[in-house]
Formats: structure tokens, C-alpha cells, sequence
């Protein structure tokens, strides 16, 4: 962070604070990506920072998620071991208290590996924006190794744009959340049939004016499901690092205000305490959104399964 | 006077609202979990969903207002 605040372009610091923020927040320029790929059918695939993440994210889920538990598959044994622990406890609560009381008894099964990829994909996604790999890696690159910050053709230079969680950009989230628009749909074709599913949408056997109303609302409300949890997941993990950042700026915004160093350092004494305590606040908000998502994901899919009409 | 002056004042009020819903939650939680301490697990349970669709509204509020702050 501090190696990029002062490598920004000129100005006061005031017009530098909110450029910088914004920067560690969005995702990196697509004119200067970290890897180069074509253009295909007018999108271009060349991989950006965010992009970056969530491929790490899924290697690193491979690694200490999905390969541990087929190779548990496989042993046959019954009894977990080691890491394995840590993740049956997961699963059965997610299983057992997110998935069963929504989905119900019949369709647990069908539903709980859908949930379990939401849960462990959101909670690596949201983890991995807490820890300050890249900055670390930034110091390295530029003390040990002595690469300044403006050659832009070393590989560790093009990582250190960007910001690091990835489910704090709404296109990400809007992704998960289209799966979840799609599995409300098949959800409650399974249950019902697919054209039953459709007239379920609304209570039957009202006067006819109330559909006139009715039937735009919850064709409206088919949308804003998704909607919310894009909205929810992106803005909780993209405001909390904002809060932080605007409280770490603090410090050279009030060095410059008075035009004095001490300023600047008697900030710091309130700022960073304060700072460190919203990054606690944040590791709970990780846990939770990655939970929140998972809940109301099998609240909607049961609302889709059993139609209190 | 600007349009985006105001925006401020609404983003106050967006967290005076979900702080006011938040804060009834908890109280009501807190005063169900005294009356009968071994429905807690029920009662905290109960409580989830809507507090997470009442800050989802916020959320959004918040959003909103932010883009039309940059837009």
C-alpha cells in the first residue's frame, strides 16, 4: 500500500487519497493486463487481476479442498484425519443447519453440493483480500530484488495492480448470483414440473384484478433475488476495504493539512489501532457473507420447493 | 444547490435507518434470549434471515448512492 502511495502521480495528497483507494479496491486496467490472450467474439480474454484471483482461488480450493476429500472417498475409511475434521465439520453444518431446515429432507442431497461450492468458493474468494500477499510480494520484488516499481514488463510489477478480492467486483458476483437465478428455476422444475413451476410463481384462486398487480411484482422479485445477492456480497467486501484504506489515507491526509511530519504520526496512533480493528470486523464479515450467500441461496431454492399457496 | 450535495445526508440517513432496524433486532433477540435462554440456538436462527435481508436493503441504498455520487 505505502509503496504505491507514494508512487502515484504528482498532486496533493488530497486529490491522490481517493484515486489510490479506488485503485486497491477495482479491478486492474484491461489495457494492462497480467496475461495478454486475443479477442474472442468481441470479448476480451486477457486476464486482469481479478480474473487472476479466482483462478487462484479455484487452484487453491483444488488443493486443500476437493483433492483431500476424493482421496478420502477413496481410502474407504470412515474416519477423517487431520484437515479432514475441519472440513466434515463444514459440511455438516452446512448440510444440516443451511441446507436441510430451507430445502427439506427430500432434496438435500441434490442441493448441499451446490451450496458447498458457493460456501467454499466465497469464503476463499473474500479470505484471500485479507491477506497482503501482493504487497508483500511488491516489497520483495522492489528491496530484495532490487526491480523498480516502474518497469512494467516484470510479472510481480503487473500483480500489484488491482485489488485483491475478487468478490468485490459486482461482474464476479453477478456471475454467482446467474447460478443461483438458474437453480431457484430448475429447483422448482424438479420438484413440480417445469410449467408448474411457472404457475407457482403466484398464488391460484384470487379475483382476477389482483394478478394485474400481482404477476409484475413477482416476475419483478425473480430478478431482485439475484439481484441482492450480487449487490450484498460486492458492496460488503468493496466497502470494509475501503473503510480501511480511507482510515490508513487519515494519516497523510492530516500530514499534509498541517504541513508537518508529527501530524502525520499522531494520526497514525489513532488510525492504525482503528484500522487493525476493522480488519478483525472484516474477517467476521468474510465468514459471514461467504454464509449469508449459502442460506439465502437454499431459502430461495426451498421458497422454489415448497409453495405456500 | 446541487443535486449531489445531498447525497451525504442521504447516505446518513440510509445508516440511521438500518442502524435503527439492526439495533430492534438485537434488542428483541437479546430480551427473547433472557426470557427463555434454552431457545437461543432457535431464537439467533430465527433472527438470521431477516437481518441479512434488512442489511441487504441498506446495502443497496448504499450502492445507489455512491454511484449517483461518481456517475
Amino acid at each position: 500500500m505505502i509503496a504505491t502511495l507514494s508512487a502515484s502521480s504528482s498532486g496533493s495528497v488530497m486529490s491522490r487519497v481517493g484515486p489510490n483507494i479506488i485503485h486497491h479496491v477495482s479491478n486492474s486496467d484491461i489495457s494492462h493486463p497480467i496475461i495478454h490472450l486475443p479477442t474472442v467474439a468481441g470479448i476480451n480474454l486477457s486476464v486482469t487481476k481479478h480474473v487472476f484471483m479466482l483462478w487462484l482461488v479455484a487452484i487453491i480450493i483444488s488443493f486443500s479442498i476437493i483433492i483431500p476429500i476424493r482421496a478420502f472417498i477413496k481410502s474407504k475409511s470412515n474416519i477423517p484425519s487431520g484437515w479432514l475434521n475441519a472440513i466434515e465439520a463444514i459440511v455438516q453444518f452446512i448440510r444440516d443447519s443451511i441446507v436441510k431446515p430451507n430445502v427439506g429432507e427430500k432434496w438435500v442431497n441434490t442441493w448441499t453440493p451446490l451450496m458447498l461450492t458457493f460456501f467454499f468458493f466465497i469464503l476463499f474468494a473474500n479470505g484471500i483480500g485479507m491477506i497482503p500477499i501482493f504487497d508483500v510480494l511488491g516489497v520483495i520484488n522492489r528491496f530484495i530484488l532490487n526491480i523498480p516499481y516502474s518497469d512494467s514488463h516484470n510479472f510481480i510489477n503487473g500483480l500489484l495492480h488491482g485489488g485483491v478480492t475478487a468478490t468485490g467486483n459486482f461482474n464476479v458476483t453477478a456471475g454467482l448470483a446467474t447460478i443461483t437465478f438458474f437453480a431457484i428455476i430448475i429447483a422448482g422444475s424438479m420438484a413440480h414440473g417445469f410449467l408448474q413451476h411457472w404457475k407457482n410463481l403466484v398464488p391460484h384462486g384470487l379475483a382476477w384484478p389482483v394478478y394485474i398487480i400481482l404477476i409484475p411484482i413477482e416476475i419483478m422479485g425473480l430478478f431482485v433475488k439475484p439481484f441482492a445477492l450480487t449487490m450484498r456480497l460486492a458492496a460488503n467486501m468493496t466497502g470494509g476495504h475501503i473503510a480501511l484504506l480511507a482510515l490508513l489515507s487519515l494519516m497523510a491526509i492530516f500530514g499534509e493539512m498541517f504541513h508537518s511530519t508529527a501530524a502525520g504520526i499522531g494520526v497514525a496512533l489513532i488510525s492504525v489501532p482503528m484500522s487493525a480493528a476493522i480488519a478483525g470486523l472484516e474477517i467476521i464479515v468474510v465468514l459471514v457473507q461467504a454464509y449469508v450467500f449459502t442460506l439465502l441461496t437454499s431459502v430461495f431454492i426451498g421458497m422454489a420447493i415448497h409453495v405456500h399457496h | 444547490m446541487e443535486a449531489t450535495a445531498l447525497l451525504p445526508i442521504g447516505m446518513g440517513l440510509i445508516v440511521i435507518g438500518a442502524g435503527m432496524g439492526i439495533g430492534r433486532f438485537a434488542s428483541a433477540a437479546a430480551e427473547s434470549i433472557a426470557r427463555q435462554p434454552e431457545a437461543a440456538d432457535k431464537i439467533s436462527g430465527a433472527i438470521n434471515l431477516p437481518l441479512f435481508l434488512l442489511e441487504g436493503v441498506a446495502i443497496l441504498a448504499e450502492v445507489f448512492t455512491f454511484l449517483m455520487l461518481i456517475l
